[in-house]
């Protein structure tokens, strides 16, 4: 069973290794930086597993960088798909202020529904679906957006957006009802976790394995030819 | 409590979210490949003077002056519905126009994609202005806000999100002439003509 939750760990990897293959780390930096953090978190959660002290302060740290990571990567989601879009001084105020409305639901939650733990730990969890919601948000604007600006998904931002939309959307999902039902329901929710995580990871391999339609760089072009200029020029002296 | 029902309302835009990306994938994300023949029969005309005369705010002052309020009230909102049609012809033109340069960005000749790349853009900076003019327009029409005294001004709607929406149309022009270089003089007629 112990090696059940560790299958996202073998996704993971495979992950990583097809960030490397394609060289996505150029284009997606942070979300490269949170894979190789994911996959070293849960190598280390696996070799200390069976004791108990160490596990638990390698789960409550990685949960930390989890959090930290998870807000980043959102940050360069953000900031790809706006910077493409829109040179606007408002766009630059999105991204604090889903994240400052994803802080205020979720320490709103945290005092409807109060926590059993503590100081730091407290506040890792609240950190946690602070985070889930941030990705609820960004990924749920971006599918309105896509239509209504007619862009096409197979992009890694989308990608990656989309693996964290359908995670963070499924663990707010059986974490509020996980308040309801209270610790009978531990099992499915751990269940539901780690299949939701692992298709999570699937989408990101999927998105990943296909390249992603390269900018030209204006270096490598050619210059137009005289018949070329001059078909342009008849063109746009037609326009006006 | 709010909280609560907040976080039923996130979850709920997630999970439809989700579901709209299943389906997508399901049918494989169909987008198919546009070319040539699937954009000048599919563009709307939009006659930039005629925009550019419901934006001057000459014109604007000399309705309000010669007109009285209740001429002018209607006078103008005839001009806000003219102007809904323009951005709407707009923003139908560069959703063709987004499409064909998604295609065109496959191609292997490095120049083309390049070109293809800077319709794009444009053409979605475009849709991004349609899209927000739109909405501020219908506002104005279904609120009736002339009617509360607060007159909207059409030539505050020469930007919106810091695009200028008709200088961004000219520049999609250039643009989709750069691109479509290759066709013959007459079908380059029929697109600058339907553009």
């Amino acid at each position: 069973m112990i090696f059940l939750t560790y299958i996202p760990l073998g996704l993971l990897a495979l992950l990583l290794w097809t960030l490397v293959r394609k060289s996505a780390y150029k284009a997606v930096p942070c979300f490269f930086a949170y894979t190789a953090f994911a996959v070293a978190a849960d190598v280390t959660r696996f070799l200390v597993h069976n004791h108990r002290h160490p596990y638990y302060a390698a789960y409550w740290f990685t949960e930390a960088g989890y959090d930290l990571l998870g807000i980043l990567v959102m940050y360069e989601v953000l900031r790809t798909v706006l910077g493409n879009l829109t040179r606007a001084w408002w766009a630059r105020l999105i991204f604090p202020a889903v994240l400052v409305a994803g802080v205020g639901i979720s320490l709103a939650r945290a005092d409807v529904v109060p926590s059993r733990l503590g100081g730091l730990l407290f506040y890792i969890v609240v950190g946690e679906i602070a985070v889930r919601f941030v990705q609820v948000f960004v990924f749920a604007g971006l599918v309105t957006l896509v239509p209504l600006l007619g862009l096409r998904w197979r992009q890694y931002p989308f990608g990656v957006a989309t693996g964290f939309g359908l995670y963070a959307t499924v663990m707010l999902l059986t974490t509020t009802k996980f308040s309801d039902f209270g610790t009978r329901f531990k099992f499915l929710w751990g269940v539901t976790s780690l299949v939701a995580y692992s298709l999570a990871v699937l989408i990101w391999i999927w998105f990943f394995s296909v390249p992603q339609k390269a900018e030209t760089p204006g270096s490598e072009l050619s210059a137009p030819s005289p018949g070329d200029l001059k078909q342009y020029k008849d063109a746009l002296r037609r326009m006006r | 409590m709010f909280s609560i029902i907040f976080t039923w309302l996130i979850v709920a835009w997630g999970a439809l979210s989700c579901i709209y990306m299943l389906r997508c994938a399901w049918s494989r994300f169909p987008k198919r490949d546009v070319d040539v023949d699937d954009v000048i029969p599919f563009l709307y005309p939009v006659d930039i003077s005629l925009a550019e005369s419901l934006l001057d705010p000459a014109t604007e002052f000399e309705f309000r002056w010669k007109l009285g309020p209740p001429q002018f009230r209607e006078a103008q909102r005839k001009r806000m519905r003219l102007f809904l049609e323009l951005t709407r012809r707009m923003a139908h033109n560069s959703k063709v126009l987004v499409e064909y340069a998604d295609s065109e960005k496959n191609r292997q000749d490095p120049r083309r994609a390049s070109l293809a790349s800077t319709l794009q853009e444009k053409a979605i900076e475009v849709r991004l202005y349609s899209l927000l003019t739109g909405i501020k327009l219908r506002f104005w029409l279904l609120l009736r806000t002339d009617i509360w005294n607060a007159k909207p001004v059409l030539a505050h709607l020469r930007t919106a999100g810091e695009i200028d929406g008709l200088q961004t149309y000219s520049a999609l022009k250039v643009a989709a002439a750069a691109a479509f270089m290759q066709l013959p003089p007459d079908e380059l007629d029929s697109l600058t003509r339907n553009l």
